[in-house]
């Protein structure tokens, strides 16, 4: 590794985002590790090493690498984090620099289309509108547009008359 | 009473503070091994002084560590506090009053009038030395000077409850590890050791940022005597990055790494296991780990005295960053009281904290902070 690979700003830039400014205090323990449910399913996978090639600034394997995707946001990493890291939320933060430079994995991507189309990752069925049904709620239908809209994908629809907030 | 002339030491005359004008003590509270110096340093500057100690003994907590040595000496200062202590007795002009309680403090002039009282306690464990004596009743004590060298409290493990302290068998502060030792050998049948290092340090969780500075020094000397002791044994040190303790112990820490085996990690968690605590950590693969071992000893950190804040206010101090105690005018601060201090360093402080009270005593002046608790 050389230092001319490294880029210093990149923990700054974590540290900027909601969640990430925990990277900066990470002592590198390994207490989170040793705790995480994932790397004892998948070798390769060891949040401190994450950490430590962010904080060196190794911007471009920590964003296109495909372990960041892998954590399952259980939490054991922050509650055993001496240093209040927040580790979870780090690589949220993390996750999050990867989807703006175009990193995001093609099943996020797929859900993000998804959630764009149809306003939801979960088909709504004659289930679910029965059950909203029961608790005065209206029905939601298939193709609602405005989702569409909120997403900023297209021009606001207008609203029907009548319709209420 | 200590006016005295010129006199040799070291093979150099000193030059010595007529004390005639000056005929007050200078009193230290805390008698542990910084007290101790810092008697025994006004004393070789012909300056009386008062110890105070609110325990039974003089000697404070090194009195329980164990001498690490193995052939040689591992120069870790525990034999200091019976050299201090012997030394101590041998100077007729020293004083010590046990079981007293310091309470209330009021300027007078450069220097305080402290109020004592007699604190109920256990009785002594030794046999009191010639200057030992406990307090009987309420005392107020004018001095010229106030050195407060009321030492550290240790870190309580129970706090990190996922380290197993008081819940899993077979998990000890490495101070228990020490009164152990010192008793002469390894508890049981201890044959596979782990030490988890900076447990109350370095945790930002806990509002303990700072590093404690003398744990990895101990626990690594105790360890390599355990093995000493023990040679069948294996000792496994979780760690994040070693203290640097200078040139010699460069050399010692190479041997010691060669013996042991170094894990750059600190475990998650350790819970009951089938034949001992079991230890969750992430291997030098980078992969959640779980070992068994007999005995996982916890090198658990320095705090601020309890006393801190008590005495900040009696002397109207400012607290310092981490809680630990700073000094004011007239007022020193000696050994870890004033922040993580090895016996050594505590030795140290202790007489620089002697010689700045000696200052203030002749000038009436505050010696500069940096002095008086570098």
């Amino acid at each position: 590794m050389r230092l001319n690979d490294c880029d210093p700003s990149f923990k700054h830039e974590i540290a900027r985002q909601p969640g990430g400014e925990g990277i900066k205090t990470c002592f590198a323990c390994a207490a989170c590790t040793a705790r995480c449910p994932v790397g004892s399913l998948k070798p390769e996978y060891d949040p401190r090493r994450l950490l430590r090639l962010a904080i060196l600034g190794r911007r471009e394997e920590v964003l296109s690498s495909p372990l960041i995707w892998l954590c399952c946001s259980c939490q054991n990493c922050s509650e055993v984090c001496p240093q209040d890291v927040r580790c979870t939320d780090v690589l949220t933060a993390i996750k999050n620099l990867a989807a703006a430079a175009g990193y995001a994995p093609p099943s996020g991507q797929a859900m993000a289309r998804q959630l764009a189309a149809h306003g939801r990752l979960l088909e709504v069925g004659e289930f679910e509108n029965d059950k909203r049904a029961e608790l005065g709620l209206p029905p939601v239908s298939e193709q609602p547009g405005d989702y569409q809209a909120l997403l900023g994908l297209k021009p606001e629809a207008p609203r029907p008359a009548g319709e209420g907030a | 009473m200590h006016n005295r002339g010129p006199r040799r030491v070291g093979g150099c005359l000193e030059e010595i503070i007529f004390l005639s004008a000056l005929d007050k003590p200078v009193l230290i509270i805390g008698g542990g091994v910084a007290g101790l110096a810092a008697a025994l340093e006004l004393d070789r500057r012909g300056l009386a002084s008062l110890v105070v100690e609110k325990g039974p003994n003089l000697g404070g907590q090194a009195r329980g560590f164990c001498c690490k040595a193995l052939e040689v000496c591992a120069r870790c200062g525990a034999c200091r506090v019976g050299d201090l202590l012997q030394q101590a007795a041998q100077r007729p002009a020293l004083g010590a009053l046990t079981q007293a309680l310091a309470v209330a403090a009021q300027r007078q002039g450069a220097g305080w009038e402290v109020t004592l009282i007699p604190q109920e306690g256990p009785k002594p464990t030794s046999p009191a030395l010639a200057l030992e004596r406990p307090l009987g009743e309420r005392l107020l004590v004018q001095t010229g000077a106030v050195i407060l060298a009321v030492g550290h409290q240790v870190f309580d493990a129970r706090k990190k409850s996922r380290l197993g302290y008081g819940r899993v068998p077979g998990v000890m502060t490495a101070g228990e590890l020490e009164e152990t030792l010192a008793k002469g050998g390894l508890p049981g049948q201890a044959r596979r050791l782990a030490f988890v290092q900076c447990v109350g340090s370095r945790d930002q969780a806990l509002g303990r940022l700072y590093c404690s500075r003398v744990c990895c020094g101990f626990a690594l000397r105790l360890a390599r005597l355990a093995r000493y002791l023990e040679p069948g044994s294996e000792v496994t040190f979780f760690h994040m990055d070693v203290q640097d303790y200078g040139q010699a112990w460069r050399a010692e820490l190479a041997e010691m790494r060669a013996g042991m085996r170094f894990i750059r990690a600190i475990p998650g968690e350790v819970r009951p296991g089938a034949g001992g605590p079991l230890a969750v950590f992430a291997g030098p693969d980078g992969q959640p780990q779980e070992e068994e071992f007999d005995l996982v000893v916890l090198a658990t950190g320095l705090e601020p005295p309890v006393a801190a804040p008590a005495l900040s206010e009696m002397f109207g101090l400012t607290p310092g960053a981490e809680g630990f105690l700073t000094g004011g005018q007239g007022v020193l601060v000696a050994g870890s009281a004033g922040g993580p201090r090895s016996i050594a360093e505590s030795i140290e402080s202790a007489a620089q904290a002697a010689a700045s009270a000696a200052e203030h005593l002749v000038s009436g002046q505050a010696p500069s902070p940096e002095v008086a608790h570098a």
